[in-house]
This record gives C-alpha cells, structure tokens and sequence, in this order.
C-alpha cells in the first residue's frame, strides 16, 4: 500500500507548478520573446529611453508586492493586506515627512517597521485564534484600509522630500533606482529563503509541518515570521510608491492585491506552502508589466491586459491537465 | 550504552494497549520487535520514541559501568535529543529540500544567520558514507524512490548521533533488491556499534536479519530480546499467536458452494499491479482475504469499485458481467458496499452528525422531487441504530465524538441502510477494543447470516481464522493460495502463514 | 501498522485512540450567548438602539430604513453567492465579475433584444450560472484550487467587461430602462392600498433576496443534493466513497453561486437605477464578511444562511448609523473589520466549548 502523504490538492498543484515553472528558464524565454517582440513591431519605440524607463520604474511595485504575498504563501498561507497596507505605510511615511516634520530616512523607517508591525499582528492573529489567514488578513485589511484614509481622508500629500522623490526619477546605467531597490529587496528575499537558516525553516515548515516540528521548527513561529516579512515588504512597497510620483493619497494600493497573487502564481508558488520562486515571481511580474506596455504601446484597450493573464492562467490549469492526463492514474 | 524500556504499562480508555511490555535493546545488535496487530507494537515504539508518555514503567539509558539514567520525555524531541531516532516511511522529510539539507534539518551548521552549506555537505556526506550509500547531495528528495528516501531518513538519524534506531516496517514498500540493501546497510549500523530495532511483518527478513527478538502478544512482552538462534520460525510463530484465541472459534456455517457466485472475480488484473486475481463470494458467505500490509488488499477492492482500472479479466456480480465506474453505481446498480480501513478519512464525516452519516447513501433513493423528508431518514437512522446497536447520544451528535467501536459502526451502518448484499470490508476491527471487537466480529457474523455476501479483509489472524468461511491468501498482489476454514486456529493460522512465506521466500 | 493519513498529528492519542469509554455522554448544547447568530442579533439590536438615541433620523423610513433594505438585500444575495462554495470548503474570487458580466447581458438584453424585465433577468441567472458551472468543471477536472481558477477567471472577466462595454452602449452603461425596472427601484409596499390599509415601507425587491436566500436555505437543509454538497466539503474522500458524485455536486455548487452573483448584479442595478460596468465592483469584501460573520467558516461541510443574512444586516446597520454620524466611508472600514475579528475571536471560544461538549459548532 502506498502512503498518501500528500494531499490530491497539492500533487495537482505540483503538477502545475511544473509546468508553468518547467524552470523558471520557460518564464525567461516568454520573457525576452515578449520583449523582442514588442521592441521589433514598436519600430523600436521600446527601447527609447523614457518607455524602457518607464517599463522598469513600475515593474518595482509589482515585484515588490509579489514578494510580500509569496512571502506567506511560503507557509501556506496568505495575506489579504498587502495592498492596504502598501497604501498605509506609504501615507503614514507622507505624513511623518509633511506634518511631523520629520527626516525622510526616519520616515521611511518608521513606515517599513509599521508595515512588519501590521505583518506582526496578523500572524500573532492567526496563530492565536488558529483560523485561516484568509480571514484574518480579510479582517485586518478591512481595518487597515480605513486606517488609510485615517491618515488624511482622501485629501492628497505632496512636497515631501525632494530626495525620495529625485530617487524615483533617477537612475543608475539606464536602470531606475526604485527598480534596483526592488532588485535588491528581491535577491535579499532570495538569500533569505535560500541560505538564511529562519528562511529555510520557514519553507521547512511550509513543506512538511510534523517533519518540521519533529526536527525542533515551530510552526507558529514559521507563520508569525512569514507575516512579518510580508508586511516589512508591502511596507518598502510604500516607500516606492511614495518615492515614484510625489505626490499621494490614500487610494494607492487598491488595485494591487489581486496582482499579488498573480505574479508568485504564476511563478510557480504553490499555494499549499514550502516553495518559493523569487525568480519566478520578478519575471512573472515583468511579464505581467508586459502586457501593460504592449497595452499602450499598440494602444489597444487596457481590458485586454487583464483577459489575457486570466486566459493564460486559465489556459496554463488546463493544459497541464491535459499533459498529465495519459500518465498518471486519477486517485 | 543499552537503553531500556521497563515494565512498560499503558492504557487507553477500555483498554490495556501495553501491560508490563519490556525492550532492551544492546548496543550491536539488530533486535526485530514482533507481534500480531494489536499486539502493542505500535504503542510501544510511541513510547520509546516520546510520542505517548508511558502510564507505568520507566525508560532508562545504561553507560558502559552499568550506571542507569532515568529519561522522561515530554515529546518526540526529547527522545531525539535522547539518540532515538526512528525511520518511518517517507513521512519526515520536507520535500522541496535538497538530500543534503535534509539530513542535516536538526542540527542544522549556520554561520551568522545563515545556513554553512559546506559544513552541511560535509555532514550530510560523513553520514551517508557511514551507510555506505552514495546519493547526489544537492538533489531535492522529492526525486528519490522510497528505498532512497529510507536512506536518507537513517543518515538523518546519524546526523544527531542516534544511537538507537527504530526500523518500523522499512521494506513494505521495496523491491526484493532494494531490501537487501537497506539489510546490509543496517548490519554496517550494527557493527559500528548502533542498537536497531526492527519492526517488521516478514519473518523470513528477520530471520535474516536480526540478531535478537522480542515478541510482543496482548501488549506483553513473551520474548525480552532473545536470542534468534535459538528460535525456529514455527517457535516465534506459536510465540506471537499464542492461544488465547481459541475461545473465538465458531461453527463451521453451511454455504451452498454450486449457487451463482454473488461476486466474483474471474482472472482480473489491475492498473495497481494485481495479477490473474480470481476469488468468488456466495450470498451469506464470508470470504477472507488475508496479506500483510503491502499486499494489494485495499487496492483490489477499490478497482473493484470502481476507483481503480482493471485491465483484464472479468467481474461477475450475481453471473453477469460487471463494468463499475464509480462507486454511486457500485451502489445504485450493483448494491455492492465497500467499508474502509481508513475510517476517519474515509470512511466518516467527522463534523456531521450522525444521522447524516449513516443517510449519506440512501438520500438518492429517499428523495421525491430532490427532497429528502426527516421522517424517512430519522426512521432508517433508528433502525440501524438499533440493529448495530450504535450508542450515540443523539442523532444530532457528530461522528468525530464517537468511540472507536461506534464509530466503525457508522460507518458499516450506512452500507447496510443502502441495502447492500454484497460488502467488502476492509480491516473492520483496527483500533477497536477487545469487547467491541467481540461483538463486532458477531455482527458480521450476523450479517452473513442474514444473506450479504461478505468479502473480509483484515490481517488480524485470530480474526480472519475465526469469521471466514474460506481464507483466499494475498502476497504482492497475487493470490497465493486459499483454504476452507476449519476454524481451527493453530493448524490454519500456520497453514496461512507458510502460504505468504512460501510466497516471499520463492 | 498505522495508516498515514492526511492529518498529521503528533499530539499523543490523537492519532490512533483505541477505544474510548462506550458509555455516551448527552451533549448538552452550547450555552446560548455562543450561538453566532444570537450574538449578531444582539449587536444588531444594540447598534439600533445606539444609533437611533444618538440620530432620531436613523428610524426615518425614506431617508434610512428604506435605501438600508435595499442595500441588505444586496449584500445578502452576494455573501449567499459565496456560502454555496464556502460549503464545499472552496471560494470564489469570481463572485464580483460574475456579477458585472451578467449585468452585462442582463443590460444587453433589455436594450438590444428589448426583453421584458423577468425574461432578461432570466437570461442574466443563466449566464452567471454558465459562468459559475465553468469555474466549477475547471476546478474539478485539474484539481487545482478554487482560489487559483476563480482568480484567474476573475481577471479574465475583469477585461471582458470592460471590453464589452468599450464595445456596446455609451462604455459604461445601458441606458435601457425596461419596463417594470424603476417602479422595482422606487415602490414599497406601502406605495400598494387597499382601502385604507397600505403595506409595510419595505421595497420591492426585498422579497427577491428573501426568497433566494429561502431558496438557499431550503437547498441546504432538506434536498439530497444540498445535502451532498455539504458532505462533498465535509470530507471529499469519503463523499466519492459514499456513492456521492462529487464532481457534479461541485459543479453545481458553483453554478449556484454564478446564479446568485448574477441576481445580486440584478439587485444593484435596479438599485443604482442602470445596468453599467461597474456593477460587482464593490463585492468581493462582502461576499466574505456576511457569511463569515454569520458563523461560516472556510473548512467547508456547513452553512448558516440565516448567520449571513444577519452579518450583512449587521453590516449595513453599521455603515448607515455611522454615515449619520458623519463618520466618513473609511471610518466604517475600522469599526466592520474589528467587529469582524471580535467575531472570529468569539468564534474560537465557540469551537473550543463545542469540542470539549461534543456537539456541532
């Protein structure tokens, strides 16, 4: 008799995950085709300096936030806040800077810590009331996003440091500054998940939790810190939001939560836990950014965007189906 | 360092699970740890490896001077830390992570934060080399078949210098080879000086194997690590079936062996590997199907039911010829029932309620236009409540709260509502007390009685000798041989016995 | 030897008890304060009384009572949309586009076909339950969680809308008024004498979400295949192993939550007096919060249509009594999210003392 040791829901999402990872080399390749392609019937307009500058100054949002959610995903849960809480942080820094008077690296400090703080919550949240981080998060992202609009109504913050704001127009060799910082946050996450022994824990616990908590990992700890890593993230997020256009309000975040799930998704995280793909999700989401581009590039309506990657995941669900049907026998 | 586990007692509620059951296990040595289902092995390796707290008796460890240490563990981790390290199958390792890793999860070498990932190779790589084995480090285990995984689990073990090492039932699922490798990796453990305990269903690997053995029976320890040399097989076979079943002996029952089969299986071969399968059930006739784990009984009846292909043969159901695709018409068409082994994730719905548990399959007979009346279902509740003598406190009390026993009774009961006469029934008795078991065992019985033709799998022997009618033996997915039942407990069990050896040793 | 199952548990006993005492003990019920339901009511009532002291116009019927109606009976088809997956332990991500592509047609049928309003509402149910059927058979022939396929399928709808909009109308919305539609949006009962005696102030289109949610209800408590879908998100292996057809019981269950994604999209554009493309763009939160206030969780294998009715009741009461207050549309966000996790908390306690009395939750 073979032992079932995991469930039927997750051999099906490993069979997806295969497939839409094959590697991360597969996202690459539709990656740079994408782009070539794009570049070649744009008559090079792609690859004039302010629409390859624009590509990549909002690609770092996406990857950030994409992050934040695979973060917990990591451990099989997830996390409604993200959005809300990129919002958040970032007016709440807005306000330090404008009303408080405070330094920007203060309050771009302050605003990171807050968005770990609110991480913090929702995974003591859920370890102590044990119910789904579906929703927890739904909960605390009800109550973040009226704190949001707490912060100043929907009035708007501009005028804050002129820095941050030169930091979101700058560049370094052609590559925005807020596009390296999420570069950067990103190959941390990477070395966190990869080397750090709490990272590896993390996915220790995410992948098998009786074999984790029998080699000594505590599962709770597992969840607590995968929210606040989330949140620390959504909470950068905030920052680059804040840094790219000068001038905020309360609304920035509420369309980045379905986003969130999309890039690790189809990374090829699993939902059920214990696989990351840092890769995987960057490339993913540049992909997604794509899309965007070609969008305004061949002006087509923006709708389109949105129908193709629902299509495209959809397609992906099915297809390996399809490709595993022969093989395998159905439980 | 010898490290013992004392006059161990433990009890459940109704129950006696290990009554003074004593291990000792030396340094050196390959004990096998055997006994029938039931026996107390099971609780038994959960005490010495800290997942029950024993209710009497002590565990000790033993340095070179003969000096005894008292250990308690409050966990698993404890007896860990403690050098126990047990191999279950595939069970404890993380998936997406590399051999290497792995290995080294519990102690796992860090520098500032991060993983040493050299100093965890060297590790991984010192304790796979103590095994002999040579496996790629940096592969993620979940590539590797289950021999390899094995493999990986006992390096896991050397890795926090366990020095006790549990084996339970390690070759279930391997091939003939794969086995002698894991054996000869376990007699290099040996001779390096490690105790391994052996828990294992086939006496021809033991017999190999092993140096010592302890025989468990009704949670007693009848062999304290004897020496293996001085036993035959047929010794530790009296030894672990003893003869307190005799009592359970009951008359031979008339079954008219010319009628039409009810089922029956003609030359069937599966998708799981069973192969030229052929066995036939009378109306009022209890089959047995006897194998040890592994052996393909659960698999065939899923096939039968439509939850496996068969690939050849035929199934007869009543003389005509049979094509189920699902288990809805298994039970609409065919009023063929299957009773799981694997009650609670199989067999129950542990957040319903009762009544809605044994009314599960008989709501698409019950309902006029979709709709099920309360009266209707209340009354076929009661009245299986009532034949099986379920003790529920209220049909509205949810399944999970019931006891073992009852619970297996829900289970059966919601079969019988549907008005099956053919039942396949799948290990009915596992973690059922002695007393519940007893009347469980009459109910079958009963129910045979009554004209429901009866495939029984089970591989508690005193059970099987005592309720079937006919034995048909299973070992790796073949039938081996069958016997008409005398009821006779010594002579058949040691004629169901030899038959699977035989098997296994040919 | 022990099977493995899918629960792993380490808990010493919790794996393989061999027996417990045979002697059963009555369940003696959980006391009443931790009924769910009785505690909405209570806050409910509370919230009443709190609001109605603090603004006498929180009783005035056309001001308040009336629009209140009207948005409950919103609130309460959405979360029944999602309490029919919520009892398969599934959810759908896809309840809001459902919605709006629904309206979609629903719109397009009035203005182009000139449908009368029922025929065009019927049009609009089935597309919705199309919709919904598709999600269900994705999700059942790869295996792939709800969350993913009705996440995919949302984003997908999301583009289709817009597109379909883009395409047909002014972009974003019909100007078709079907007859019936703006008497459905303005009448009450109390707009219906006879004689002297005139109805109760309660809109028209009360009784529809009543009666979906009766329809709800009646599916889940007597019918074989209400039944069977609730056993489906109890324990998926046993239902298969019981005979149950689960793929079809999920495929319906699916269905059903399209249908009533669509008859919310109905209920809104009547309420907003058009059918456009924003329809459904305010669900997805309620969807969850109603039903999840209401006491069902997301494990699957039970429903409380009831607890849903009084969380989305709960909930408007607090966005109107605070809208009065002049509290602003973000503030509300604060107070529903804390009751919500007071909810859940108090949910907690609830499972605990129904696991130590051994009776349902």
């Amino acid at each position: 008799m073979t032992p079932v040791v995991q469930s039927e829901d997750r051999n099906s999402l490993m069979r997806v995950r295969s497939f839409l990872r094959g590697s991360d080399l597969t996202l690459l390749l539709i990656a740079v085709v994408g782009f070539g392609v794009l570049a070649a019937t744009t008559d090079g307009n792609m690859l004039s300096g302010e629409t390859l500058k624009a590509l990549f100054q909002y690609l770092a949002v996406p990857i950030l936030i994409g992050l934040a959610q695979m973060a917990v995903l990591a451990v099989g849960q997830m996390n409604l806040s993200v959005g809300v809480v990129t919002g958040f942080t970032a007016m709440v820094a807005a306000w330090l800077m404008v009303r408080a008077g405070l330094p920007a690296p203060i309050a771009v400090l302050a605003a990171v810590l807050l968005g770990g703080g609110i991480g913090l919550v929702n995974g003591l949240l859920v370890v102590l009331t044990r119910i789904n981080g579906f929703i927890v998060t739904l909960a605390t992202m009800t109550v973040v996003d009226g704190l949001r609009y707490g912060v100043n109504g929907t009035g708007t913050f501009q005028g804050y440091s002129r820095r941050l704001v030169s930091l979101g127009q700058g560049s370094v060799l052609g590559l925005p500054d807020v596009f390296l910082v999420a570069l950067a946050v990103a190959a941390a996450v990477a070395v966190f998940f990869g080397r750090a022994v709490l990272g590896r824990q993390l996915l220790a616990s995410g992948g098998n939790p009786l074999a984790a908590r029998l080699s000594g990992i505590s599962g709770n700890r597992a969840i607590v810190a995968a929210h606040v890593l989330s949140g620390l993230l959504a909470g950068i997020a905030g920052i680059v939001e804040l840094a790219l256009s000068g001038s905020v309000n309360a609304s920035i975040g509420d369309d980045l939560l379905l986003p969130s799930f999309a890039a690790p998704i189809i990374g090829g995280v699993a939902l059920t836990g214990g696989v990351v793909a840092v890769l995987g999700t960057c490339v993913a989401a540049f992909i997604i950014r794509l899309v965007d581009v070609a969008q305004a590039q061949y002006s087509i309506d923006p709708s389109w965007v949105d129908l193709i990657i629902g299509g495209v995941v959809l397609g992906a669900v099915l297809t390996t189906r399809l490709r595993t049907r022969e093989g395998r026998p159905e439980r | 360092m010898t490290f013992v586990a004392e006059k161990i007692v433990k009890r459940f509620p109704g129950i006696r699970a290990l009554d003074q059951a004593t291990l000792r296990l030396e340094p050196g040595t390959i004990q096998a740890l055997l006994g029938e289902n039931g026996a107390g092995k099971s609780t038994l390796i959960k005490v010495v490896t800290g997942v029950y707290r024993p209710d009497a008796g002590r565990l000790l460890r033993i340095d070179e001077h003969g000096n005894p240490t008292e250990l308690t563990f409050a966990g698993p981790l404890d007896a860990q830390r403690a050098g126990i390290g047990v191999v279950h199958q595939e069970r404890n390792l993380i998936p997406g992570f590399s051999v290497a890793e792995n290995i080294a999860l519990q102690a796992m070498p860090q520098r500032r934060g991060l993983v040493d990932r050299d100093a965890m190779r060297v590790i991984a790589r010192r304790c796979l080399a103590r095994l002999d084995v040579a496996l790629d480090l940096d592969r993620p285990v979940s590539g590797l078949s289950v021999a390899q995984l094995q493999l990986v689990e006992i390096a896991k073990a050397l890795a926090i210098d366990s020095t006790v090492l549990l084996l339970d039932e390690p070759t279930a699922s391997l091939t003939g080879e794969e086995a002698d490798r894991l054996y000869s990796v376990v007699r290099s453990l040996r001779d390096q000086g490690h105790s391994v305990v052996l828990v294992s269903h086939k006496l021809e690997e033991v017999f190999a194997v092993a140096d010592t053995v302890t025989v468990l029976r009704d949670g007693r320890s009848v062999a304290e690590a004897r020496p293996l040399a001085e036993h035959t097989r047929d010794d530790v076979v009296t030894m672990m079936v003893g003869r307190a079943h005799a009592d359970l002996d009951l008359e031979t029952r008339a079954v008219d062996q010319r009628a039409v089969p009810a089922l029956e299986l003609a030359d069937v071969s599966t998708e799981h590997g069973h192969v030229g399968i052929s066995l036939h059930v009378q109306r009022g006739e209890i089959l047995g199907l006897y194998g040890l784990v592994g052996a393909g009984r659960s698999e065939l009846a899923r096939a039968v039911l439509g939850l496996g292909r068969i690939t050849g043969g035929a199934v007869r159901i009543h003389g005509e010829r049979a094509t189920i695709r699902s288990v809805g018409q298994a039970l609409g068409r065919y009023r063929l029932g299957y009773v799981t082994e694997n009650r609670k994730d199989e067999g129950l719905f542990l957040d319903q309620s009762v009544a809605r548990n044994v009314a599960v399959t008989v709501w698409r007979r019950m309902a006029r236009m979709g709709v099920v009346r309360g009266k209707d279902e209340q009354a076929v509740v009661e009245r299986y409540r009532d034949r099986l003598g379920i003790r529920v406190a209220g049909p509205a009390q949810l399944a999970g709260q019931l006891s073992g026993g009852n619970q297996q009774k829900v289970s059966l009961s919601k079969w019988l509502a549907a008005d099956c006469d053919i039942l396949i029934i799948d290990e009915p008795t596992v973690g059922i007390d002695v007393r519940t078991k007893a009347a469980f065992h009459e109910l079958i019985v009963g129910l045979a009685d009554s004209g429901i033709a009866i495939l029984l799998i089970s591989s508690d022997l005193p059970e099987m000798i005592a309720l079937a009618d006919r034995v048909a033996v299973m070992s790796d997915y073949r039938i081996v041989g069958e016997l008409s039942n005398d009821h006779r407990y010594e002579t058949a069990s040691q004629l169901i016995i030899r038959m699977i050896h035989a098997e296994i040793a040919s | 030897m022990s099977v493995p199952t899918r629960h792993h548990t380490v808990a010493a006993g919790a794996d393989e008890r061999p027996a417990e005492p045979e002697a059963p003990r009555p369940p003696r019920g959980l006391p009443f304060w931790a009924n769910p339901r009785f505690g909405l009511l209570v806050v409910i009532a509370v919230l009443v009384l709190v609001f109605s002291s603090l603004r006498s116009s929180f009783l005035d019927t056309d001001l308040t009572l009336v629009p209140m109606q009207q948005d409950v009976s919103v609130f309460l088809v959405v979360g029944l949309a999602q309490l029919t997956v919520l009892s398969l332990g599934h959810m759908n991500l896809a309840v809001p586009r459902i919605a709006a592509v629904s309206a979609f047609v629903m719109g397009w049928c009035y203005q182009q076909l000139a449908m009368p309003l029922v025929l065009g509402l019927l049009v609009g149910l089935a597309a919705g339950a199309l919709v919904g059927a598709a999600a269900g058979l994705i999700i059942t022939a790869t295996g792939v969680n709800s969350f993913i396929v009705t996440l995919a399928l949302d984003f997908a709808l999301t583009g289709l809308v817009s597109l379909l909009y883009s395409h047909v109308g002014d972009g974003v919305a019909f100007a078709a008024h079907p007859a019936g539609m703006d008497t459905l949006r303005n009448d009450t009962f109390s707009d219906y004498c006879t004689g002297n005696t005139c109805g109760p102030p309660i809109p028209l289109i009360v009784p529809i979400a009543l009666l979906a949610a009766l329809l709800v209800g009646l599916l889940f408590r007597p019918t074989r295949i209400g039944r069977e879908i609730l056993m489906t998100g109890s324990n998926l292996r046993a239902a298969r192993l019981s005979g149950i057809p689960t793929g079809r019981r999920i495929v319906q269950a699916h269905a059903l939550s399209g249908a009533l994604a669509a008859l919310a999209g109905f209920l809104l554009a009547i309420n907003n007096g058009a059918f456009s493309a924003d329809i459904g763009n305010s669900f997805l939160l309620p969807s969850f919060l109603a039903p999840v206030l209401g006491g069902t969780l997301l494990s699957g294998g039970s429903v409380s249509v009831l607890g849903t009715a009084l969380g989305a009741s709960l909930t408007e009461v607090i966005q109107t009594g605070l809208n009065l207050l002049n509290f602003s549309v973000q503030d509300l966000n604060i107070f529903i999210g804390l009751v919500l996790l007071a909810a859940l908390s108090l949910d907690r306690l609830r499972q605990v003392l129904a696991d130590r009395r051994g009776v349902r939750a």
